[in-house]
């Protein structure tokens, strides 16, 4: 590969290494913050723990001289926020969903909070009106009446945080999906003026820079998908299915391509008329785009 | 009468005074929400509802519920994106109750209001009217809940950077069998 090539290959991984941060800055986490007080009177000093009910994994902090605490960096679940202190303790349970900005305040020596706050969510049902909670009145049934068994019943918020972890990366992957589609077609396009008989390097530089950015956006975007965490006890079905099986197409198309096409690139560069097992560039690159266009169409269109 | 026979009358009276007179059991249901997309449009069935009415003194309290991981859309992606979105994890349950007179029974058009328990919302339908077709002791009722996502804080998902509509209709078909 002539230098011209290579600086172009840099460039475009250069492109991959800052767009790929901001990527991953995007995942959803919740500040929960809150004042401590004692009759009234804030209080400065007091630790505060939280404690993810669903791992069990704690994080402290320590209320500033206004007596507010803030804890950054969760992740949506349940927990219990606890203080301790010489003077008393407390404890409330709270539920955080992704991207609000809760607070719940302490009171020292109050009596433990038993009633579950739906913390971004302001208008959710009181804890004893949630399909969970048993009848109230002997005449009428409650959830325990209908013999629903206690797995299908109960919250799971581990599950409930994969899911929308899941959901969170595949919509990345989605997006991506449909960015790399622009300079895939491109590349396609000007396919026509970097092969065959022609002999303009722009237009082969042009095809490298945007197969490259091609490639790239693709790593991306695949990444999304083979990372988002997979839901136990879910049997694959519809376009999802068509939609994976196009994937063992064009991702190793994806990376049989570029290979490929640098020996074509080298070869057009010296003179030469491409030959070999470069020759399979174009149908390959052909096969590839149009898996990758049905994989597109299989989960956007409904056949 | 001697006092225990009379303190056995009293008893079994005090018992018949609270006992339910009589209870509705849930016995085949079909729900089916639509959801309209500007590409899709796709529909999630579940059978797996289930369901009791215990009346007295002229009302009956019905309860019906559903997990929301039963329903079914053919495309388990879109399933699980669903139960994702409506936080079905969380909140596993979907539960509706209703209070109706005992004397609907022998109507063929039921009107009520519903309380429905959804992704950790509660939302009120008023007048809701179902149809009542009975067959022997079986009262075959179906009808359209005008449900939308915004009743219960849901955030229309999308597919390609397009929403879905708010509007998820519920369609309800039951069978009930009295006890």
């Amino acid at each position: 590969m002539n230098p011209k090539a290579a600086s172009l290959f840099l460039g475009v991984a250069l492109m991959f290494v800052l767009t790929a941060g901001p990527l991953r800055a995007q995942v959803a986490t919740v500040t929960l913050s809150g004042t401590v007080t004692d009759r009234g009177r804030v209080l400065p000093n007091v630790k505060v723990s939280v404690r993810n009910l669903a791992t069990g994994q704690s994080v402290e902090a320590q209320t500033n001289a206004d007596g507010v605490y803030t804890v950054s960096n969760l992740a949506s679940g349940d927990y219990e926020v606890s203080l301790s202190a010489a003077e008393g303790a407390n404890a409330a349970r709270v539920t955080l969903a992704a991207g609000a900005s809760p607070k719940v305040d302490l009171v020292l020596n109050a009596v433990p909070s038993s009633t579950e706050v739906p913390v971004g969510n302001p208008a959710a049902a009181p804890a004893g009106t949630l399909p969970n909670a048993p009848s109230s009145s002997k005449t009428e049934p409650s959830l325990d009446d209908l013999g629903f068994s206690k797995a299908e019943t109960q919250s799971n918020t581990a599950q409930q945080a994969l899911l929308d972890k899941r959901t969170h990366m595949l919509k990345i992957h989605q997006r991506m999906g449909l960015i790399t589609t622009v300079p895939l077609v491109a590349t396609v396009i000007t396919s026509l003026g970097a092969g065959g008989k022609s002999t303009s390097t722009s237009s082969r530089d042009l095809h490298v820079a945007l197969g490259s950015l091609t490639g790239d956006l693709y790593g991306i975007t695949a990444y999304y998908a083979i990372r988002a965490p997979r839901i136990d006890r879910t049997k694959k079905r519809g376009p999802i299915r068509f939609h994976e099986a196009m994937a063992w197409i064009h991702g190793p198309g994806m990376i049989l391509t570029p290979i490929l096409g640098a020996i074509a690139f080298d070869q057009k560069s010296n003179g030469e008329r491409v030959h070999g097992i470069a020759s399979a560039h174009g149908p390959v690159a052909i096969v590839t785009a149009g898996a990758f266009g049905a994989a597109l169409l299989s989960v956007s269109v409904k056949f | 009468m001697n006092w225990k026979s009379l303190s056995v009358l009293l008893l079994l009276a005090a018992s018949n005074l609270f006992a339910a007179d009589h209870q509705w059991v849930l016995r085949q249901s079909t729900l089916t929400y639509h959801v309209s997309h500007p590409l899709h449009q796709s529909e999630g069935v579940s059978h797996s509802a289930r369901g009791k009415g215990i009346c007295h003194e002229g009302q009956c309290d019905f309860l019906i519920a559903v997990p929301v991981k039963t329903f079914d859309s053919g495309d388990s992606n879109r399933d699980l994106h669903m139960i994702q979105v409506t936080r079905g994890a969380e909140f596993p349950m979907v539960t509706v109750r209703t209070r109706l007179p005992e004397a609907a029974s022998g109507s063929e058009t039921i009107t009520a209001d519903l309380e429905i328990e959804f992704a950790g919302q509660t939302a009120h339908y008023r007048q809701v009217s179902f149809q009542m077709v009975t067959q022997g002791n079986e009262k075959q009722i179906s009808g359209t809940i005008p449900a939308t996502l915004a009743d219960f804080k849901i955030d229309p998902p999308s597919l390609l950077t397009l929403p879905v509509k708010n509007e998820i209709p519920i369609r309800v078909e039951m069978k009930w069998i009295q006890e």
